[in-house]
């Protein structure tokens, strides 16, 4: 019997005559339906340009404020409680088993991007020193990706996450090229891949550096916003 | 040497100014072991960068085999030693100083002891005489519980009771941060960061969730309890494995049949409501219930209704109000609002509470009468049972009151818990208990 990886409670494996007739190893489930139901989905009415739920479809104030330097971006889920509470135990508590969770409906929202070349927002050496997994290509499981960017050294005195709006629009450049970048970034459409999109500082940063690239397009995804 | 206060009779993995730690996992055949909880680490813990990492404590912080746990072996240097004095003014009834006797006497000896009191009896009291010479003596004691309210509302009363002697009360997310005391109140989660630190630790509600069903916290007793130490487990409702151990004489026990002022245990009266599911699932209840449920509000008597889920208490109290019943308010454990609402309740604020098993041990409301409404669902356990109808009558002033369980069919443990009541009401008949 497996168990959630989340909330540890028994999983009932269902074994389905469509299953059966595939031939080889049935899939494991590892997360519990009910699980799985906790975030909230971004619906139709979201804003066209950062992805956050609205009740309508205009584009939200955030964007406007940043006005021409426009992104866009699609997210799966909304940022509520739940996402928080997930997100507190798998990035900030580190554990990293609870990238199952949100795997397969990865895989699910990539299907539906366009674009030819994927590229992971990357942590800097002090945070993989400490937590020992990238969050983002955690969440990959045989998706190729080229890890485009590295962060800067001596960049990081606090994370973004602790920050207030307006520090964090004041952030610098924190993100750098990898030294083959431009070579495989040429002419191609970039998918921008991370975790929470809060100001959209981060994206736009590490959109910027891949538009000098060389890239033709830029667009990103996030599974919050 | 002040702040290294910090790591006597505990293993955290901060480091302190000198002294080398051992490694938090250990490697044990192809698996590792965490030395925080004791509990075998799966292969595929792992995380990016290679290293295991254990996620059955990860609640107080990621362990990996990169880390390192500390301690300092405990001293009992304890900052004022001023005679600790039982500064409690109560008196114990003839039983329960008897039972008292026997908790001192096992604690001379330094055994392993189970204290089988009938709810209401006064477990805590009766433990005062052995901790106060636990005290004098100079041990470090942890009273512990698996349930967070029970510590909450133990503290004060300890703190009360034991006023010359230095506490702190331990759960997961204080506001407080850690001090060395000689009297720690914790749940047993907490005490995982402990390392032979205590003399004699005092386990509340043995029987409750989780520790019932968790041998990572029966392990942390053990490894928080010094090599010479002994502990004390208090319950109502021992679970099969400790009545093993009693019948094998292999824990001591002491029984408490009555309750300190002397009444009987109230009997659970069951009534037959056939397919109360179903008619919940309609929005209607049983018609004997709605009508008990008014004569309770018409005589102004104050009651808890019980029911097995969180998901029944919007389809209940919905019911309620659609016959005409708007009092009602629900608890449950996820709800913020619980530490108010049964304040509410005890202040007699509000009419009655509906509320699942969370309210089912470790509070105390003067005058209470229950009612346990689908009685035959698996969440009720005999030791629940137990428990729910020992909320009823403990206070001297209100001795007495009604239990009654509404449930489909009598299942084996309805008839078991009031099989046991009947039990424990015998024996208290010998030692002179009353009706009334």
């Amino acid at each position: 019997m497996t168990r959630c990886v989340w909330c540890g409670q028994p999983i009932r494996q269902t074994v389905t005559l469509s299953g059966l007739w595939r031939f080889g190893q049935q899939r494991t489930e590892t997360v519990c339906e009910r699980c799985l139901t906790r975030f909230q989905r971004v619906t139709a009415d979201h804003c066209p340009r950062c992805g956050r739920q609205q009740t309508d479809r205009r584009c939200c104030y955030d964007c406007q404020r940043w006005g021409a330097n426009s992104l866009t971006n699609h997210a799966v889920y909304q940022y509520d409680a739940a996402f928080k509470a997930y997100m507190q135990q798998y990035k900030f508590q580190g554990d990293y088993a609870l990238r199952e969770v949100l795997q397969q409906e990865l895989v699910r929202a990539l299907h539906q991007e366009d674009y030819d070349l994927l590229v992971p927002i990357p942590i800097d050496a002090a945070t993989w020193q400490t937590r020992g997994f990238n969050q983002v290509t955690g969440w990959l499981t045989d998706q190729p990706y080229f890890q485009a960017l590295t962060v800067r050294a001596s960049h990081k005195d606090q994370p973004q996450s602790a920050k207030t709006r307006a520090e964090r629009l004041m952030t610098q450049q924190p993100f750098r090229l990898v030294e083959n970048a431009p070579a495989l970034l040429a002419n191609q459409r970039v998918l921008l891949l991370d975790d929470v999109y809060t100001t959209g500082r981060t994206l736009r940063h590490a959109a910027a550096e891949i538009i000098l690239g060389g890239a033709k397009a830029v667009t990103s995804l996030t599974l919050a916003r | 040497m002040l702040s290294e206060k910090k790591w006597f009779g505990r293993q955290i993995s901060e480091p302190p100014s000198h002294g080398a730690g051992r490694p938090a996992l250990v490697p044990v055949g192809t698996e590792w072991c965490c030395q925080r909880c004791h509990q075998r680490v799966r292969s595929t813990d792992r995380l990016a960068n290679g290293t295991s990492y254990c996620r059955h404590c990860l609640q107080m912080g990621r362990l990996t085999t990169r880390d390192k746990l500390y301690t300092i072996p405990e001293p009992n240097r304890f900052s004022h030693r001023a005679a600790a004095t039982l500064s409690w003014l109560g008196t114990l009834s003839p039983q329960q100083q008897q039972a008292a006797q026997a908790v001192l006497q096992h604690l001379q000896r330094r055994q392993n002891h189970l204290l089988w009191a009938v709810t209401g009896a006064g477990k805590t009291e009766i433990t005062f005489p052995a901790l106060a010479w636990a005290l004098a003596k100079g041990w470090r004691i942890a009273w512990c519980s698996p349930r967070v309210d029970v510590c909450l509302e133990l503290a004060p009363r300890l703190r009360q009771a034991f006023a010359t002697t230095s506490q702190v009360l331990l759960y997961g997310g204080q506001p407080l941060p850690y001090i060395y005391c000689q009297l720690t109140v914790c749940t047993t989660h907490q005490l995982l960061r402990f390392q032979e630190a205590f003399d004699w630790i005092i386990v509340d509600e043995v029987d409750a969730f989780p520790l019932r069903s968790s041998p990572m916290l029966q392990m942390a007793i053990q490894h928080a309890q010094k090599a010479t130490g002994s502990h004390l487990l208090l319950t109502a409702t021992p679970g099969p494995e400790l009545q093993r151990l009693v019948r094998r004489r292999a824990l001591a026990v002491t029984y408490v049949p009555l309750r300190y002022h002397c009444v009987l245990l109230p009997q659970i009266h069951v009534q037959i409501v056939w397919h109360w599911r179903q008619r919940l699932e309609n929005g209607r209840l049983p018609a004997k219930l709605v009508r008990h449920v008014q004569r309770y509000l018409a005589d102004g008597q104050p009651f808890l209704l019980f029911v097995p889920h969180v998901a029944d208490l919007r389809p209940i109290q919905l019911a309620l109000a659609r016959v005409g019943i708007l009092e009602a308010v629900t608890v449950h454990a996820g709800d913020p609002k619980r530490q108010e609402k049964v304040l509410a309740m005890r202040g007699q604020r509000i009419p009655f509470l509906i509320t699942t098993t969370i309210l089912e041990r470790g509070v105390t409301f003067a005058n209470v009468a229950v009612i346990i409404f689908g009685g035959d669902d698996g969440v009720f356990s005999t030791a629940a049972l137990v428990q729910i109808a020992g909320r009823v009558g403990r206070s001297a002033q209100f001795p007495t009151g009604e239990v009654t369980c509404y449930c489909h069919s009598q299942t084996r443990a309805v008839l078991a818990a009031q099989r046991m009541i009947a039990q424990l009401n015998q024996q208290g008949k010998r030692l002179g208990g009353r009706i009334r």
